[in-house]
């Protein structure tokens, strides 16, 4: 409902109570619902609603090796805490760890990595960071050094979504969590829809992604709202990073987000709707879904000889860093199109998305 | 046939771009491409040179430097010729009019609208010259008629306006001959009650009752959609055009999804949409509103200044979005549309299913077209408050209500779409009881349209079951399936 | 009137890093009670350094910034019309930042 002009009314004399217990103060007002409820009650019923996803899904069995992306950001800070609680909790039996990137970025992932460690301990998961560095042999400082500021979040993006896929089999991972919100999903369903692209729009709301892959992702935050995670962050005093990555300050000034927020603000239930949308669109069955094979050179699943990471490097490597990079035609014998696919972020520009970094493609 | 043969070749072609489904990455310049082709097939013949210094990119013709210069470099005559073209490519390739048609035009008087009934106009003047020289006159040429929707009782548009408003359009209706053209015009509350007080009053109240500021805007279209039904069907009419543009559409494609009408959308995109009573088309589905608006004024073709009401709702959040991206890049409206072209479509929307009935005597065809509509129609469970396809789990849910054989009001609830529940169903029993009771019975008996299986319902509404059965006798004579 | 305002999720970058700012704010001339309304024009015009925009969007903080007044959403005190009283805790917690 259009948010209405509620009048001020004294606050601390009436001091509105929870609408579920009806006994503490209320402390928020539940964007999904529209609820005003406590403290206790949020945390409640945020955890529980996750734990509905995680069992209605079937997102994982007992006994799986769970990697839990963590950036150090807000979302995947509380999804590593979540997750943690559920498990105990409800039994799971799952065998949980943190996987975090290093992209080798001074100033901002290492300050992020910090909080991670602080993570490691506070929530008793395992870390296993896994370094641009030692997977590609170059750092992002590196990187840029080289190739100036145009194209670096295409490296990063790239190379981190690799990074983790390979990090979680290297700890012999089988599913990896990502923090993934309804927000975010929203989000990608209105960028795809933005960018033509049919096959993206028909996968971005699976909760499951790459279950024929080697690593299978999931999200358990899917239809949790933005809002409620900060709020639970904020509430229960997690610790988490929020330092934009310096190469891309603004990286988070998308259209699509802002409308995002602004749709929220006037019809909160929006979010969810949008998500409906994408889950119900009548993709056509012949939509045809890019075939996969692997990468000649590391073994990565790619529809081309070489996966787009390897490809960059080569460019790196061989001091030719637009390689990839860009429209270039028929270079490598690689087939423009998947490349233009790939390169997409770069090519609409940063004015109407937002996270192209420090978020995982999907 | 003059108006709607030939041409083929553009239409093979066009199909074979658009069936080649791949990830968008190649969207925006396919569309370039797409655009560039259908522009060198059209007829240079029509660009006047009107002999001066700047080149028109495509007919070379040099054009006057006083003329204002129109989009893409075109000349003037090049630039109308190519919207003409690309409005006369949606109609001959979706058979959208046929000789034996009356076609009405919704005219608002936005430039969008304006070209329809301008190139409609001009699609029939040229078809009555051929008529002229033809031998054998055998094929009769379509009719127009214009249809206008008064919403003075709900605007906030002083009468004298109004009224100047209306003798305008009669003044544009009159110049467009040969051929005359009837025009209708009907206040917006004939929906509710033929008597204008009562139906104001109704009307009011009814809109009253829907309090989310976007389920109104999205009501009044519904019944804007009624009304012109209504128009059409008392009228004679075979197809009723609107002048549904590439913009709007766009706009239309990110609001349903914003709403969660992922599952309609499709049904709401496409050239041809029979699920209506009298079926709707869209032939300016490919051109912008900058390039109709440009047109407009390139022409001088007058536009009609209504007062709007600000708008606090969602559609406009959507437009404002919609803007800022067309600023940003101006092809991003059409990709927005193409993405929605890629979902597939429902059954209403096409005529026929092959082209074999284009070998059929064209009185014939209409009535093929005609009886496959009903019969696709009904394939599908309708909301009767958008007209939006249920999608599975509505409609299992609807199931649910009707084995526990609900009340008028509870089925009719339960027919409502989950987007239309939200935000145009009021809250409470008590309410939502007022609200069936001002409902236009046009809205009402829509809940018979997709079930036929429940016999309480038949039972209280017995004048309108005669459409139903018409519909089953049809049935028997379908042959062209789908 | 005294106040502790607090801002975080990546909006402290916009006021030097700083995240807690106790002020002194006083009510409009002629005026004996500030609203949430006039602290957000003070804050932009006393606390915030650079990007305002990533503040505050037309009268009130910019969607996707979250504010609570003495732990409490604002959203359930009246959001902008919510009368401030002596020594109240704000906080800005912007929700666009990073992940």
């Amino acid at each position: 409902m259009e948010e209405g002009g509620a009048t001020a009314k004294p606050r601390r004399a009436t001091g509105r109570l929870c609408s579920t217990c009806n006994q503490r103060k209320a402390a928020l007002k539940r964007p999904k619902t529209l609820e005003q409820i406590c403290r206790e009650c949020f945390y409640s019923v945020f955890e529980d609603e996750i734990h509905n996803v995680i069992m209605d899904n079937n997102l994982f069995k007992p006994g799986e090796r769970v990697a839990v992306a963590a950036s150090g950001g807000k979302d995947s800070t509380v999804l590593a805490y979540v997750m943690s609680e559920l498990n105990r909790r409800h039994n799971y039996g799952l065998d949980l760890f943190l996987l975090s990137v290093d992209e080798g970025i001074t100033g901002y992932r290492d300050d992020s990595l910090e909080t991670v460690k602080r993570n490691e301990i506070e929530y008793g998961l395992p870390l296993k960071v896994v370094s641009y560095k030692d997977l590609y042999g170059w750092t992002m400082d590196e990187i840029v050094k080289t190739i100036g500021l145009k194209n670096n979040c295409t490296f990063c993006g790239v190379f981190r979504r690799q990074a983790l896929d390979r990090g979680a089999a290297l700890m012999k991972a089988d599913k990896l969590v990502t923090g993934h919100n309804a927000d975010d999903i929203a989000e990608t369903v209105l960028l795809n829809i933005l960018r033509g692209d049919i096959a993206r729009l028909s996968r971005c709301t699976f909760i499951t992604t790459g279950e024929d892959g080697p690593i299978p992702r999931c999200k358990p935050f899917k239809y949790t709202y933005e809002k409620e995670i900060v709020m639970y962050a904020y509430f229960k005093k997690l610790d988490y990073f929020s330092t934009e990555c310096i190469y891309s300050p603004n990286a988070y000034r998308g259209f699509a987000r802002e409308f995002i927020k602004d749709l929220e603000r006037m019809r909160p239930r929006a979010i969810l709707d949008i998500i409906r949308s994408g889950e119900n669109f009548r993709t056509a069955t012949s939509t045809k879904m890019p075939e996969q094979g692997t990468c000649e050179r590391c073994g990565y699943i790619s529809s081309q000889k070489l996966c787009k990471a390897c490809l960059l490097l080569e460019g790196l490597n061989r001091g030719l860093p637009k390689l990839g990079i860009g429209r270039a035609r028929g270079t490598n014998g690689l087939n423009k199109r998947v490349e233009q696919r790939n390169l997409r972020p770069e090519r609409t520009g940063s004015s109407i998305e937002s996270k192209q970094c420090g978020t995982l493609d999907f | 046939m003059a108006s709607c043969g030939g041409r083929g070749g553009e239409c093979h072609q066009s199909r074979c771009q658009r069936s080649e489904e791949d990830g968008g990455a190649e969207e925006e310049m396919r569309e370039r491409v797409a655009s560039l082709s259908v522009a060198c097939d059209l007829p240079t013949s029509s660009a006047t040179g009107d002999g001066a210094l700047d080149r028109c990119t495509k007919c070379g013709e040099t054009v006057a430097a006083a003329a204002p210069r129109a989009i893409n470099g075109l000349c003037a005559a090049c630039f109308r010729a190519y919207l003409f073209g690309k409005f006369k490519l949606a109609v001959t390739a979706n058979a959208m009019i046929s000789p034996t048609d009356n076609v009405l035009v919704a005219f608002s008087g936005d430039p969008a609208s304006r070209v329809a009934l301008q190139f409609v106009h001009e699609m029939q003047r040229l078809s009555l010259k051929n008529w002229d020289a033809s031998k054998s006159q055998a094929l009769p040429v379509f009719g127009v008629g214009v249809a206008f929707i008064d919403e003075s009782a709900i605007s906030i548009c002083p009468l004298h306006e109004t009224n100047k408003v209306i003798a305008q359009i009669r003044s544009i209706v009159s110049t467009l001959s040969p051929a005359h053209k009837e025009l209708h015009i009907a206040p917006l509350e004939n929906i509710c009650s033929m008597s204008s007080t009562d139906g104001r009053i109704r009307l009011n109240e009814l809109l009253d009752s829907v309090t989310d500021a976007t389920g109104k805007e999205d009501f009044m279209k519904y019944l804007r959609m009624l009304t012109l039904q209504k128009i059409a069907l008392d009228n004679g009419y075979s197809k009723l055009l609107l002048g549904s543009c590439t913009s709007t559409i766009a706009c239309h494609v990110i609001s349903a999804t914003v709403k969660g009408q992922g599952y309609s959308l499709p049904g709401d995109v496409q050239y041809v949409d029979a699920r209506w009573e009298v079926p709707v088309v869209l032939p300016l589905r490919d051109c912008t509103a900058e390039e109709l608006s440009k047109l407009c004024h390139l022409d001088g073709l007058e536009l009609l200044q209504l007062v709007k009401r600000p708008s606090n709702s969602i559609n406009s959040l959507v437009s404002s979005f919609v803007a800022r991206l067309r600023d940003e890049n101006p092809s991003r409206e059409r990709t927005i549309v193409r993405t929605a072209e890629k979902l597939r479509p429902f059954c209403f929307n096409k005529f026929v299913e092959n082209t074999y009935h284009e070998f059929v005597p064209s009185r014939l065809r209409c009535k093929f077209q005609n009886i496959n509509n009903s019969e696709t129609a009904l394939s599908e469970v309708l909301c009767p408050l958008c007209g939006s396809p249920l999608s599975e789990p509505e409609v299992q849910s609807l199931r649910n209500i009707q084995e526990k054989t609900p009340t008028l009001v509870e089925n009719f609830t339960a027919h409502c779409c989950q987007s239309c529940s939200f935000q145009i169903l009021p809250m409470g029993a008590e309410s939502l009881q007022q609200f069936y009771t001002v409902l236009p019975q046009s809205v009402t008996v829509r809940v018979t349209g997709g079930t036929s299986d429940h016999s309480q319902l038949r039972e209280l509404i017995g004048d309108c079951l005669l459409v139903d059965d018409d519909d089953d006798d049809d049935d028997d004579d379908d042959d062209d399936g789908t | 009137m005294h106040l502790t305002l607090e801002f975080g999720g990546g909006l402290e970058l916009l006021c030097q890093s700083t995240k807690i700012h106790s002020v002194d704010v006083k009510p409009k001339p002629g005026e004996d009670k500030l609203a949430m309304r006039d602290l957000l024009v003070w804050v932009k015009s006393n606390l915030i350094k650079e990007r305002p925009e990533m503040f505050m969007k037309g009268d009130s903080v910019r969607p996707g910034v979250l504010v609570l007044i003495n732990d409490c959403d604002w959203e359930l005190c009246g959001s902008l019309d919510t009368e401030l009283e002596e020594k109240d805790n704000v906080v800005f917690i912007s929700t666009l930042h990073g992940g």
